[in-house]
């Protein structure tokens, strides 16, 4: 069975300056795929590559086709949702509005959507509250719950999310891996998870990707990683 | 000394052919065409101004015509109401000037590039209906007539001895205005390449970077502004001088934007591009209006409109194709093609020696 | 205090004016972070479509809305092929380009329709009727009239439609949209052409009051720099706000200092935008911008 998204030596780079030197990745319909590894070592510039923010050379296929020369808006138009570094919020909008632009392509109708709107609001209770406040008040665990509610709004096939634990206290981090989970398996959406608590995601994931240097230096399935005393010494510093 | 005229590198002969060729060739051409020579060189005059506020300090002036005027007020009413020697004025109005725009780059230092352009743009509109205000001074609407120009006697007798004719007051002008653009180009050469220049532009380049480095930013800012104000009061002096008479109407906005037009042909932050943008800016309206109403096969009142809106449409177009296919203007592209064409006689040679260039980046 | 009264309304009609061609200019900035120096210059060139519509027995109230599409679309158009090329340059560049822009539509408008001055009908009556003890103009209570419905629509537009909120989306945070599906370039078009309209409607106010010709916007932009820059220019509330403010100082300067008169009316515009980005550089509305390294 071919995977949802598959990654072929993609190589690229800033300007003169290469980042990835070839990196391969597979995530399974459905799965949840953890990217690790070191600062500078790629894994925002791997999702970056994936949603057509830079150009690369090799091959990156979503369900079956090309991602060559896409759009970004193209890209995401075919399921993939991207809660970049930094969360992308939209702080000069309110709550609500975030989380319409996150439903604003979908031609499920009005009744759909609304469901769903009830089911995040479930998730995450508090944004239901906040909903009528600017963006900008949330605090900081509340902003990335926000980015997450509004890409499972955009109903995806596939979500990348990159570090959502950053800067977030560890129980907030829980109950948010908790619901990404819980998304996963209800609505089987894949999930490519970067992150820098390498303990956690490989919890959570089905297989696991270190990446080093532009290059992927360890790979296989995540229990395996989690129990290999030297790859978690020398790779994922714990 | 022979010395070191044999090892001068061929920009300084260039250097050398061009201002002999500028010396000497108003004894060639007629002396009505040398007075539209010299107000060409009045607005390279004015364009070096601008490049060195925008081109080397990166702050963008829209209303350099503004500085003109208020140049070429202060000669005229100094020469008219003072009885002042006009060309005792010029230096001084040059100076006033940059007093002026000294002390408008302060209130300047405060605004981002955008606001300033939004400002000197607004300036620039402004002007002709500040002048008319003060009627007393400035003539009102009906301007200021200077006395004819007086050619002195030494200037006369050497031109008679070098060429066998009589000087005219326009191949005078011209002269005066040659000198004048001479000195100004020099000290602008001088300028960028000393430590002020630097200064100036680190800091277009990147403010933070550059007061990390020490710079003085307000303080080069500001210098940048008065001595770019001092260029383009110089200029306007020299108009008047030139044209024997001002009037708020010589001084519209479009007359802001011609420089404009000038700086970006020429190419922004090099020292022979004003003297290409003024040719260019002076020129182009002048024989475009010459050659339309040549065609006779064009009805006469679209030659009326054509010669009214045609330097417009021109200007429009020429500085949309240059930003958006060579924002370096022409001295840009001459510098890239001579680059181009180095390398490729070096990569040849290369080729020669089994020297493998590198590959460029694929990515 | 009657006559006071009816500087007032006069200015508020101005101030209309002003607002809406601020109103354009704000649209822009918030889309790219650019000043439109040819804002006034396109909106001179929509309204002398709408005189030739007029002219050809088009009645007044079709030609108005055909000249807002017509302007609609040659915003977009302008976006497409002359701003998109420069869209990364420099600020310097873009300024530039704009500033080209002004000087070749104010060519083309001369070069087709001449530089003789031409009246511009208008919809509503110059007679007057007293309105609170002062002598109003039917035709400044129609520019009020026009220029509110006008600035409501652009809100609800912004504020209450999804392409509205794809457009706010798109210009304050382009990156993160894109992430979201929307066709940022294509929301710059659209705020282009959206401009392009309501700075046309300016230029159809204004025109029965100025005459009709090339230059007739260039002032008129002037006091629309000042309404934006007075407001903040980022908020199309303050450039309303703006708008009005600037309309009725100028009208009450012209009026009654007499250094001012008519002809340096101007000139209080000027002194208006030095103040403001002197002093208060945010405007009244704008928010305290992070200084961009």
């Amino acid at each position: 069975m071919s995977a949802l998204l598959e990654l072929e030596d993609v190589r690229c780079g800033y300007g003169p300056t290469s980042v990835l030197h070839g990196v391969s990745l597979a995530v399974p319909e459905g799965g949840i795929v953890s990217l690790l590894g070191a600062n500078g070592a790629g894994k925002t510039t791997t999702l970056r590559a994936i949603t057509g923010g830079l150009r690369w050379l090799g091959e990156i296929r979503f369900a079956g086709r090309s991602l060559r020369r896409m759009h970004t808006e193209d890209i995401v138009g075919v399921g993939i949702a991207h809660v970049p570094e930094g969360r992308g919020i939209l702080t000069e909008l309110t709550v609500d509005e975030n989380l319409k632009l996150g439903a604003h392509r979908r031609k499920d109708g009005a009744t759909a959507v609304r469901k769903d709107y009830d089911r995040v609001f479930e998730y995450f209770p508090v944004l239901r509250e906040r909903r009528n406040l600017s963006a900008s008040t949330l605090s900081g665990g509340e902003q990335q719950m926000l980015a997450i509610a509004r890409a499972m709004l955009m109903q995806p096939r596939l979500m990348l999310l990159d570090e959502p634990s950053l800067g977030l206290a560890p129980l907030v981090v829980r109950s948010i891996f908790e619901i990404i989970r819980t998304f996963n398996q209800a609505d089987h959406v894949a999930v490519l998870l970067v992150e820098q608590n390498a303990r956690l995601a490989l919890e959570m994931s089905t297989d696991a990707y270190v990446l080093e240097v532009g290059r992927v230096a360890v790979k296989g399935a995540s229990a395996e990683l989690k129990g290999n005393e030297s790859v978690r010494r020398s790779y994922l510093g714990y | 000394m022979l010395q070191r005229i044999r090892t001068a590198p061929p920009r300084y002969w260039l250097v050398v052919v061009v201002v002999l060729f500028f010396a000497g060739f108003p004894t060639v051409i007629s002396s009505f065409q040398a007075g539209q020579w010299a107000l060409a060189l009045i607005l390279a005059i004015a364009i070096m101004g601008l490049n060195i506020l925008v081109g080397y300090s990166g702050q963008l002036s829209l209303g350099h015509g503004a500085f003109m005027a208020f140049g070429a007020y202060a000669s005229a009413i100094l020469a008219h109401r003072y009885k002042m020697d006009y060309l005792v004025t010029i230096p001084i109005a040059g100076l006033l000037t940059g007093m002026v725009g000294f002390l408008f780059g302060v209130p300047a230092l405060r605004l981002s590039a955008l606001y300033l352009a939004l400002a000197t743009f607004a300036l620039a509109v402004v002007m002709p209906s500040l002048i008319k205000r003060p009627v007393g001074l400035t003539g009102g609407v009906q301007g200021i007539s200077l006395p004819p120009v007086v050619v002195p006697q030494l200037a006369k007798d050497g031109f008679t001895m070098l060429t066998g004719s009589a000087m005219t007051s326009d191949q005078w002008v011209y002269y005066v205005t040659f000198a004048y653009a001479l000195v100004l180009f020099w000290l602008a050469w001088n300028l960028v390449r000393h430590r002020a220049g630097r200064a100036m532009r680190a800091i277009r380049d990147g403010e933070v970077a550059a007061a990390a480095s020490g710079i003085n930013i307000s303080g080069y800012k500001t210098l940048a502004f008065g001595i770019s104000a001092l260029y383009a009061g110089i200029a306007g002096s020299l108009l008047g001088l030139a044209t024997g008479y001002i009037s708020p109407d010589t001084f519209p906005v479009s007359l802001s934007i011609q420089l404009l037009v000038g700086a970006v042909v020429g190419g922004l932050a090099s020292i022979p591009g004003p003297l290409l943008g003024g040719i260019f800016a002076y020129f182009l309206p002048i024989e475009s209006n010459q050659w339309v109403p040549t065609q006779t096969w064009i009805p006469s009142q679209i030659v009326a409109t054509v010669v009214k809106a045609g330097p417009a449409v021109t200007y429009g177009v020429v500085l949309i194709l240059l930003m958006i296919f060579a924002p370096n203007g022409i001295v840009g592209l001459a510098t890239a093609g001579y680059n181009r064409l180095r390398r490729r006689l070096r990569g040849a040679a290369d080729r020669e020696s089994g020297h493998i260039p590198p590959d460029p980046q694929t990515v | 205090m009657q006559e006071f009264l009816q500087q007032i309304v006069s200015g508020i009609a101005s101030g209309g004016i002003f607002a809406s061609l601020a109103l354009a200019l704000v649209l822009i900035y918030n889309a790219m972070g650019l000043v439109n120096f040819a804002q006034g210059e396109m909106a001179m060139l929509a309204t002398f479509i709408a005189f030739t519509l007029v002219d050809h027995g088009v009645s007044y109230w079709i030609a108005f809305p055909v000249t807002l599409v017509v302007a609609f679309a040659g915003g977009i158009l302008v976006q497409r092929i002359v701003i998109r090329p420069v869209e990364r340059a420099p600020i310097l560049t873009l300024v530039i380009v704009t500033l080209g822009l002004a000087t070749l539509v104010n060519g083309v408008a001369g070069f087709i329709f001449g530089y003789v001055p031409r009246s511009f009908p208008s919809p509503f009556s110059a007679q007057t009727v007293n309105l609170l003890g002062a002598f109003v103009s039917y035709r400044d209570l129609g520019v009020i009239g026009v220029s509110t419905v006008v600035l409501l629509l652009i809100y609800l537009l912004l504020q209450r439609t999804t392409i509205g909120l794809t457009m706010r989306a798109a210009a304050h945070h382009p990156e993160a949209s894109r992430l979201l599906g929307v066709h940022v370039s294509w929301m710059l078009a659209l705020g282009w052409g959206l401009a392009s309209a309501v700075g046309a409607v300016s230029g159809i106010m204004v025109a029965p009051i100025l005459l009709l010709e090339p230059n007739m916007m260039q002032t008129i932009i002037i006091y629309a720099f000042a309404a934006a820059v007075l407001g903040g220019i980022e908020s199309p509330l303050g450039a309303v706000v703006g708008g009005l403010i600037v309309g009725v100082t100028v009208n009450l300067a012209g009026a009654y200092i007499p250094f001012v008169g008519g002809d340096l009316q101007l000139a209080v515009a000027l002194a208006i935008i030095i103040t403001v980005l002197v002093i208060k550089p945010n405007g009244l509305f704008g928010r305290p911008s992070v200084r961009r390294v």
